[in-house]
Formats: structure tokens, sequence, C-alpha cells
């Protein structure tokens, strides 16, 4: 988009840009020889357009945020946005949630036993998805009131936790 | 007369074919590294395209290669709790976005691990709610292009996209990532998922999109008992379709529950039962589309690798 001063026949330069304001991007653009100046603003659809396509009217003075349209963008309700201005976001319930980042540690749950029978099955679970299994099956078994994982426990673990 | 639209330089102050450029630039500079980007498609949802994006890639990573999957179906996504991950929160910084680690150190992102809650929707913010759906495959476009080009993907020989069903997909991610290596087509032996498959393959010749093959899900019943495949729907005819199609046939996945049951628990289901049929069939695929690209599984990059 441009404006064209018609008493000057000159094209008018960006002076301001500024928004999204109560659904409008507001930019003035003046007159580089009579500085007559005039300011543009967008109506609701015409910002949501400029918004889609993640630009920014007037240019960018920074370089784009990462997940910039994302996150700016996604409805959330009034209780949500808030919190959602920081960068760390809760923690959903996951039972997973967490043993990826604890790989390298295997060592059993605070009160779970494994009998040596278990140690050697678990042993054999390649080493890469090993941690994620053995964590799986010590939460299964206290979930169920067990604090010794035996063959019987690993069994039953396997099947009600599809593995 | 005035001058015209064309008579004046420039586009009016806000340099927006600098911007544009600047998210290409940015695109391209985070592909780089990744050699082979495949989208997983069907025309038809309820195939098990996740599935199959999910074990397929662990199957690819099993081998030693570096592998991300990106959970391109925004409204829908179903990758991470397939990989264990749901719950855990990607870490945001100045250069962009890590995407979390999922079994066999594949490297992941979707759109479930940004939404604060399980109920949360997707929807995007605009003037009314119905106006946001006036908006929505605008915004998911770019939400797409900010998901490859803003996640910090590092090196990797595989990306696996997991995009949602419907056959336009295939021409939006063909719009945003133009150095797109190939598509993955899963089906079901049923005339109608053959019927969409077969527009999804006519669409994707008219782009110009590699096919690197088709895969057949639910190809009869994985008896785990006997050990023997029987029949579920009618006899596949996979494999005609790709042949009629002159593409290559990756192979036909059995039903096996525990495929299923393995989606729920987070645990790729190749990576606990490779000695099965299905997880025998998932291990032969991984080699096949090595060999649809025309290379073998070595000389891949270091896993885990940024």
């Amino acid at each position: 988009m441009k404006f064209l001063c018609l008493a000057c026949d000159e094209g008018m330069k960006l002076e301001t840009a500024s928004g999204p304001r109560d659904g409008s991007l507001e930019a003035t653009f003046v007159c580089p020889r009579c500085r007559y100046r005039v300011a543009m603003l967008t109506n609701p659809w015409e910002t949501q357009l400029v918004q889609t396509l993640g630009v920014k009217v007037g240019g960018r003075a920074a370089p784009a945020s990462p997940y910039e349209q994302v996150l700016g963008s996604l409805a959330r309700p009034e209780s949500e946005a808030e919190g959602s201005a920081g960068h760390e976001l809760t923690s959903a319930g996951c039972p997973f949630a967490g043993m990826l980042g604890q790989a390298e540690q295997t060592e059993p749950l605070a009160g779970v036993l494994w009998t040596d029978a278990a140690k050697v099955r678990i042993e054999r679970i390649p080493s890469f998805i090993r941690p994620m299994v053995q964590r799986a099956i010590e939460r299964y078994a206290l979930e169920q009131g067990h604090h010794l994982i035996t063959d019987a426990i690993m069994d039953e673990a396997r099947s009600r936790l599809g593995m | 007369m005035p001058k015209t639209y064309k008579d004046l330089a420039g586009d009016g102050g806000s340099n927006i074919v600098g911007q544009v450029t600047e998210q290409l630039a940015r695109l391209q500079a985070r592909m780089q590294p990744i050699r082979n980007k495949v989208a997983v498609v069907s025309g038809k949802g309820g195939v098990g395209k996740s599935a199959i994006t999910v074990n397929l890639a662990t199957a690819v990573a099993m081998e030693g290669a570096a592998v991300g999957i990106l959970d391109a179906d925004l409204n829908g996504p179903s990758i991470a709790k397939m990989t264990g991950v749901r719950g855990q929160r990607p870490m945001i910084t100045a250069e962009g976005v890590q995407p979390v680690k999922g079994p066999a150190e594949l490297r992941i992102m979707s759109m479930d691990l940004l939404l604060p809650h399980d109920e949360t929707p997707v929807t995007w913010q605009a003037t009314t709610p119905t106006d946001a759906y006036v908006w929505r495959s605008s915004m998911e476009g770019t939400a797409l292009r900010e998901f490859l080009s803003d996640t910090i993907w590092g090196a990797l020989d595989w990306l696996f996209l997991d995009l949602p069903p419907g056959t336009d997909r295939i021409a939006t991610l063909a719009d945003i990532l133009p150095g797109l290596t190939g598509i993955i087509l899963v089906t079901i032996p049923s005339e109608v998922s053959y019927l969409v498959v077969r527009k999804s393959l006519a669409l994707a010749r008219n782009l110009k999109i590699p096919m690197l093959g088709l895969i057949e899900n639910m190809a009869g019943y994985d008896c785990q008992y006997c050990q023997t495949v029987g029949e579920l729907f009618k006899p596949g005819e996979g494999s005609q379709l790709a042949c009629d199609f002159g593409i290559r046939f990756l192979g036909e996945i059995p039903f096996d529950p525990r495929l299923a049951r393995s989606g729920d628990s987070g645990i790729p289901f190749v990576a606990v039962h490779q000695d099965t049929t299905t997880g025998r069939t998932f291990q032969a695929m991984a080699r096949e589309l090595w060999a649809a690209i025309g290379l073998e599984p070595e000389g891949h990059i270091e896993s885990g690798k940024p």
C-alpha cells in the first residue's frame, strides 16, 4: 500500500507505525515535499491479514523472535493469558514427563527394589529405551502398591502399559 | 494524470518483500543441515499415519541416524503422546526453540508441547470466533513455517513431518518447504482409502513432488500367539496401487493390538518389539527408505549431535 500526495504528485514516505491497538494498526505518512501528513488506520480484518502473514507494517526494527506468530496468535482463555508471558510453560501430568530428561539416570525410584531376575530382564531392553521402560514399570508398580519388581510385575506392567 | 502505484518506488515503507525474504532465508538456513525432509501423508484420516511416522522414524534412528519429527497436525497433535514426551516443555532461546528429546534420541516438536492443558483446542486470536476459522488456514501455514524455521533441529539425517489428513496439505507444505525430499503415502486396504490416495498421488505428481513410496497399514492381522498374519480387510492391493503409479512400495504393516497400545504408552512399538512380524516390517521399511533416496544407512550424522 502506497500513498500519493495529489498536490505534489509525490509518493509519501512512511513516518511512524504502531499497533495493533484495539484491532487497528496505525501508520503515518508524510509528503517529502510539502510535509503534508496523513494517518492510515486499518480495520480489524486488515489487521488480521497483516498478522497472518507474519509481517510488520512499517518494517521490522528487530528480527522476529522464535515462534512469534504461534505464541502470539494462539487464543487462550483469559485466566491463562497472564501466565503465558514467560518462556517457561507449566508441565502437564504425563506419566512419562521428566523421564527423558533423566535418560542417563537408571537408579531405581525411592522405595522400589528389583529382583535379580527382573534386573536381568530389564538389561535386555535396548539401552536407549531402557530408562524410560524402567521408570514406567517402577511407577506402575508403586501405583499398584508393589515395592518389589518381579517377573510377574514386569509382565503385568508390560501388558497394562502396552509395552 | 497523477502517478500510479507502479510509478512510486518502494512498497510504501514496510519492506514486505524484505521481510518475506528474511523469513525464507531463516527457513533455508535451518533446513540446510537436514539431509532429508520427508512428509508422511494420507488423503484420509484414521489410517494410522502418526503411528507409522513414529515407528518408521524410530526404526531409522535405531540404525544410528539423527532423526527429528515435526508434528504438523496442529489441530490433532499426537506425536508427543506417542513418543512419551507429552508434558515436557521446549526451551525457548533467542536462537530458537529446542525440540524435546524422545526415544532413540528423536528430536520432537509438536503443538501439543505448547498447549497449557489437555482440553485446550488450537484456536487463533481474531476479531470474532467466526473470524478465527476464516483465518485458520493462513495461520496454520504461518505456524508450520515457524515450526520448521524456528526449531533448533540441528544436523539431521531425516526430518519426518507428520501431516494432517487431506490432499490439500501436500500443496501447502510444498509451498512452505521447497526443499522437500519427498512424501510417503499411507493407505489401508479399502477402496475408500485407495480412492483418496489416488488423488494425493495425482496432486503430488502435478506439483512435481518426489514420491518416496507407499505404505499399506492394517494389511492383515498379526496374531501374536501363532505368529501368522490373517486377513483383516480385503487382501491388500497397495503394492498394485504403487505399481500403477510407478512408485516404490515400502511395505505393509499388519494390524497388531500391541502397536495401538504402544501409541498410548508413549514407547514406540519397534523399540521394544523388534523381533515381531510388525517390528521387522518397520525395520525393513527403514532400509527401503534409505534405498528410495539411493543411500545406505551408513555415513549418517552422529545421533544426538546438534
